[in-house]
């Protein structure tokens, strides 16, 4: 299987995003960090991916940045979730659940499909 | 991991793309940084750490690339709706305050629409007459050959350039390549025509006389019908057609589609209606009417008598050509006028040889480009259009000067407003958008009511130029002229005030507890901008005061010229007897006849008659020798000559200096005579001995008898020219077209009809029309009057807002120091004594104003000397006038306010404070 790509898909790289934000604000270290942990490590293929999508949803007004001092007392850009942020989570996680049922039933299913 | 100790917040502001990339690099450092950090910790050299982060973290380029311009893309979406969303609230806050204020907004408003008023009428007039290209396709293909502006030209005698011969035209024609097409346009005389059998009184369409490829070398379409073929161009007579404009059509024929095909008399002559031009061209003369428009082979029809398509010396053709592709102006130029002095020269006379060679070096031919097609008001209007276009610019820049002043007043009134606003955070750049969007409202609404305005301004300012047809209309250069006149309006008058309430002095203002700022930002400190604002407004009505005074006396001085005759009770009555066919003998009789019957009409006093009569338009010229003088060249043996009736200068009440005057005994039979003018007798005669020589023109001799002094025949302005009287009875061939002068007893207005049905009883073929000198001298300087009567009130305008102006910062300079006129009182002042004080400084502002605006005047004045009569330039009764109504308004202006704090009780006063 390893030439098949099922790396992240942008809308569940913005769902992970979304999701490391529930927690109170984070610089994207932070988000990577939180990612990477929460996944085991399995899903982010370069750190870097992740800007363009914190940036991008923060044009969508998704999530909102400001500069803060981290914790080893450098300047860095905290982003949080907005209410529209928080509203847009709630209803992508239902839609990825059932996005997943769907595909894991098909992927996993021994039935043939019937002749036409 | 941030945790919420740790969470300080960090102001930053922003400007640019700069702060974009530097947010982005410092976010994207800060995560290497972090990674490095990590590996640092789990025993990695500090370089292999770096790396690997680098490695983890992906393509940096991309990732930073991608983020920025996401970033770009947002900060453009949010700096528009801001920037829409101030908008909205600067207006919503504009017309609030507007509204709260009517009464000021509805001065403000009004003030707005007579200055932007009246700059647009103008503009509309000068853009209609000046600018407008013709409503022809390419019209900047066009060039005009000969001098645009002499649309009415006859010229009998030696041939020239200015205007031209029909067989110069055909030579231009015939010879030229680089003009794609080239058409003639000749003046026509009045026209009668019958339109149908049942009319009886034969009307008069204005229409010039045309080769027959005008409409394709236009390239303009009939709109109904056709236009003229090559066919009308072939032969003399071969043409009995005519197109009719779409105006005529109109007016004329209600518009009917069936005209097309009708059959009309003009001058008699059976002519067929072929066509109707469109709406969209109404001629190629601005400022004049065409109705008719008739090939020019049909001239010898119409004008039997004065044939004038094969004779050189009849120049009256003014020429439009087209550029082939591709050639340039000065091609055609070259080209045209190497045809036309080559043609000139070939053809000349002997005798006229030498003076045409001179005529064609000196006075090289005008070729130009014809865009904006001919026109004689173009020529005369230009210029006074131009100094009225100056003087309201000077009116509206008063009427700014006053606005600031008004919008000053008000924001030190807002000064407390303002400072507390800052105070609170507003930033000042935001504030004064907010102050320039109010003024910015006001001068669009000014503007548009100025446009209102402009409608009937700009007819009445065409009804004052007498007789120009200019089609006024709102075009988009005018609507634009408007529109950028009106933002500059609100900048000149909104920003000075905006940037000096936003410029407060906050703890100063907060203090002062609503009595506003200091002087100096209130603008009534010693130099303060008020004032400032009243002496550059008394500056610019100085200008526009002395300006006025000095049109208006040359107008009067024009208008009391001495034209060397007794002109308050004379008729002048033009005699076509041409057309009628009136010739030699019988036309010496009709003469006689006519003058009889006008010597029979009660009221008439007396009568004669002459060629070219005076003030009627026409003129004669011929070349004579004279006795004991010797010509040094052509243009000294030159004369203007009149044949005139027995008894001429009796009934015109010209004045003998020497010898006699005609008399009836110098008739057909009698020994040739002749009359100098004082300035021929001088030039010819320096030593005085003129009577008894003799003058000689053509092949006859003519005894001077007398001497006159001189009459200025067509224009007041002009420097007397020599000028030579011979019998109308001893000239070979007597012209058919004359003019009858007839002395009345009573006002000649009213004669003028009656007079001319008396003579219309002698013979009813005759075309006669009487008019009193008054009228025609009138007439010539209509465009004299004009300006000094536009002039006039627009000065009056300026005054009563510099006045104005002067009341509103004098009131509201007193009214501050109320206190301390109450305390001068109180210590012993007479109420006199503050009003002189107060009158001091209004006067003192005035005077002020005069010093500025005093060489802006004459300075200003240099540039119109030309349109100046007789008036120098330090014309000191219009200054003084000026002057003395400056100074009276201002007094008034003044006194006002001065009184009131005169009247002020020091108890009040000092209560008040």
């Amino acid at each position: 299987m390893a030439d098949i790509d099922v790396g992240l898909m942008r809308g569940t790289l913005d769902l992970l995003i979304l999701k490391a934000l529930t927690w109170g604000p984070r610089h994207g270290y932070g988000v990577v960090d939180w990612i990477e942990q929460a996944t085991g490590a399995a899903l982010l293929v370069g750190e870097g991916t992740l800007y363009p999508a914190l940036h991008r949803l923060e044009a969508q007004g998704w999530i909102e940045a400001e500069w803060g001092l981290s914790e080893n007392n450098r300047h860095a850009k905290f982003y949080k979730l907005t209410a529209t942020g928080r509203a847009q989570l709630r209803t992508g996680l239902s839609a990825w659940q059932q996005f997943v049922e769907a595909a894991s039933r098909a992927l996993h299913t021994s039935a043939s499909p019937r002749p036409a | 991991m941030s945790d919420r100790g740790a969470w300080t917040r960090v102001f930053r502001i922003g400007v640019g793309a700069k702060h974009l990339e530097r947010d982005v690099d410092q976010e994207l450092d800060f995560h290497i940084a972090m990674r490095t950090q990590k590996l640092l910790a789990t025993g990695l050299p500090p370089d292999a750490a770096r790396a690997k982060a680098l490695e983890r973290f992906g393509d940096l380029r991309t990732v930073r690339d991608s983020c920025l311009d996401i970033d770009h893309q947002r900060e453009r979406a949010m700096r528009r709706t801001n920037y829409l969303s101030n908008l909205r609230q600067d207006i919503t806050y504009a017309l609030r305050t507007m509204r709260q204020n009517a009464g000021f907004t509805a001065v403000v408003l009004l003030t707005l629409a007579l200055g932007i008023g009246a700059n647009t009428s103008t503009f509309t007039l000068i853009d209609a007459l000046v600018l407008r290209s013709l409503p022809v396709p390419h019209p900047e293909q066009l060039v005009t050959i000969g001098n645009p502006a002499r649309v009415g030209g006859l010229s009998e005698g030696t041939p020239r350039n200015d205007i031209a011969s029909y067989p110069l035209y055909a030579d231009v024609r015939a010879q030229s390549k680089l003009l794609a097409g080239v058409y003639a346009s000749g003046r026509s005389n009045r026209l009668d025509m019958l339109a149908d059998e049942k009319q009886k009184e034969p009307e008069h369409p204005r229409g010039r006389y045309v080769s027959a490829n005008y409409f394709s070398v236009l390239q303009v379409p009939a709109a109904l019908g056709r236009t003229f073929s090559p066919e009308e161009d072939r032969a003399i007579g071969g043409a009995p057609v005519l197109v009719i404009s779409y105006g005529y059509w109109l007016t004329r024929f209600a518009g009917d589609r069936s005209v097309v095909g009708r059959s009309v008399l003009v001058n008699g002559v059976p002519l067929t209606i072929i066509g109707v031009a469109p709406r969209s061209f109404p001629s190629d003369i601005v400022g004049q009417r065409t109705d008719v428009w008739i090939p020019i082979m049909e001239q010898h029809a119409l004008m039997p008598n004065s044939p004038a398509l094969t004779d050189r010396s009849v120049s009256w053709i003014l020429m439009m050509g087209r550029l082939a592709p591709g050639v340039t102006l000065a091609q055609a130029r070259a080209e045209v006028t190497a045809i036309e002095n080559r043609s000139l020269v070939e053809n000349a006379k002997p005798a006229e040889r030498a003076s045409i060679e001179k005529d064609v070096r000196e006075k090289p031919l005008r070729v130009e480009s014809g865009a904006r097609g001919f026109s004689y008001y173009r020529h005369l209007l230009a210029g006074p259009l131009f100094i009225l276009m100056a003087a309201v610019s000077v009116v509206l820049l008063i009427v700014c000067a006053n606005l600031a002043n008004l919008m000053l007043a008000r924001a030190s009134a807002r000064g407390r407003e303002m400072s507390v606003r800052m105070a609170l955070g507003a930033n000042r750049a935001r504030l004064v958008q907010q102050l320039l969007t109010e003024s910015v409202l006001l001068s669009v609404v000014g503007g548009a009511l100025g446009v209102l305005l402009a409608l009937w301004g700009s007819s009445a300012l065409i009804a004052l130029t007498g007789g120009a047809q200019v089609d006024a209309r709102l075009d988009g250069r005018v609507l634009f002229f408007t529109a950028a006149l009106s933002l500059a309006t609100a900048v000149l008058f909104g920003l000075v005030p905006a940037l000096r309430a936003t410029r407060v002095e906050l703890a100063a203002a907060l203090r002062a507890q609503g009595r506003g700022v200091s002087n100096a930002e209130r603008g009534t400190g010693r130099f303060g901008l008020g004032k400032m604002l009243v002496v550059a407004q008394v500056a610019l009505s100085v200008l526009l005061l002395v300006g006025t005074g000095m049109l208006v006396r040359s107008m009067q001085r024009l208008q009391a010229t001495d034209i060397g005759v007794a002109r308050d009770q004379l008729l002048m009555v033009e005699v076509d007897a041409e057309r009628a066919g009136y010739k030699d003998a019988r036309l010496l009789t009709l003469m006689r006849a006519l003058v009889t019957r006008a010597n029979q009409t009660p009221g008439v006093v007396a009568t004669s008659l002459s060629e070219n009569g005076i003030f009627s338009g026409t003129e004669s010229a011929t070349n004579v020798r004279v006795e004991g003088f010797t010509a040094q060249s052509d243009e000294d043996s030159s004369i203007a000559y009149d044949d005139v009736g027995p008894a001429y200068f009796r009934t015109i009440g010209a004045r003998l200096v020497q010898g006699r005057v005609l008399e009836d005994r110098d008739n057909v039979s009698g020994a040739k005579v002749a009359v100098l003018n004082q300035t021929a007798a001088r030039f010819f005669f320096p030593r005085g001995n003129s009577l008894g020589a003799h003058i000689s023109s053509d092949s006859l001799t003519y005894e001077i008898i007398g001497v006159v002094s001189d009459i200025e025949e067509q224009n007041l302005r002009a420097e007397p020219t020599r000028r030579v009287y011979i019998p109308a009875s001893q000239i070979p061939a007597t012209p058919g077209r004359f003019s009858l002068e007839v002395r009345t007893s009573g006002d000649p207005a009213r004669l003028g009809e009656s007079l001319r049905r008396s003579l219309a009883t002698v013979d009813p073929a005759l075309s006669l029309r009487a008019q009193p000198l008054t009228e025609l001298v009138q007439e010539s300087i209509a465009q004299d009057k004009l300006v000094a009567r536009v002039v006039s009130v627009f000065g009056i305008l300026a005054l009563a807002l510099a006045a104005l102006g002067l009341y509103g910062v004098m009131t509201y300079a007193t009214t501050r120091r109320t206190s301390e006129f109450g305390l001068r009182m109180a210590l012993g002042a007479e109420p006199g004594n503050v009003l002189r004080l107060v009158l001091g400084e209004a006067m003192l502002l005035v005077a002020g104003g005069v010093m500025v605006g005093m060489p802006a005047a004459l300075g200003a004045m240099q540039l119109v000397k030309h349109q100046l009569y007789e008036i120098g330039l330090l014309d000191w009764p219009s200054i003084l006038v000026a002057l003395l109504v400056l100074g009276a308004s201002a007094a008034l202006a003044g006194y006002v306010p001065a009184r009131r704090a005169a009247r002020v009780g020091p108890l009040v006063a000092l209560r008040d404070a």
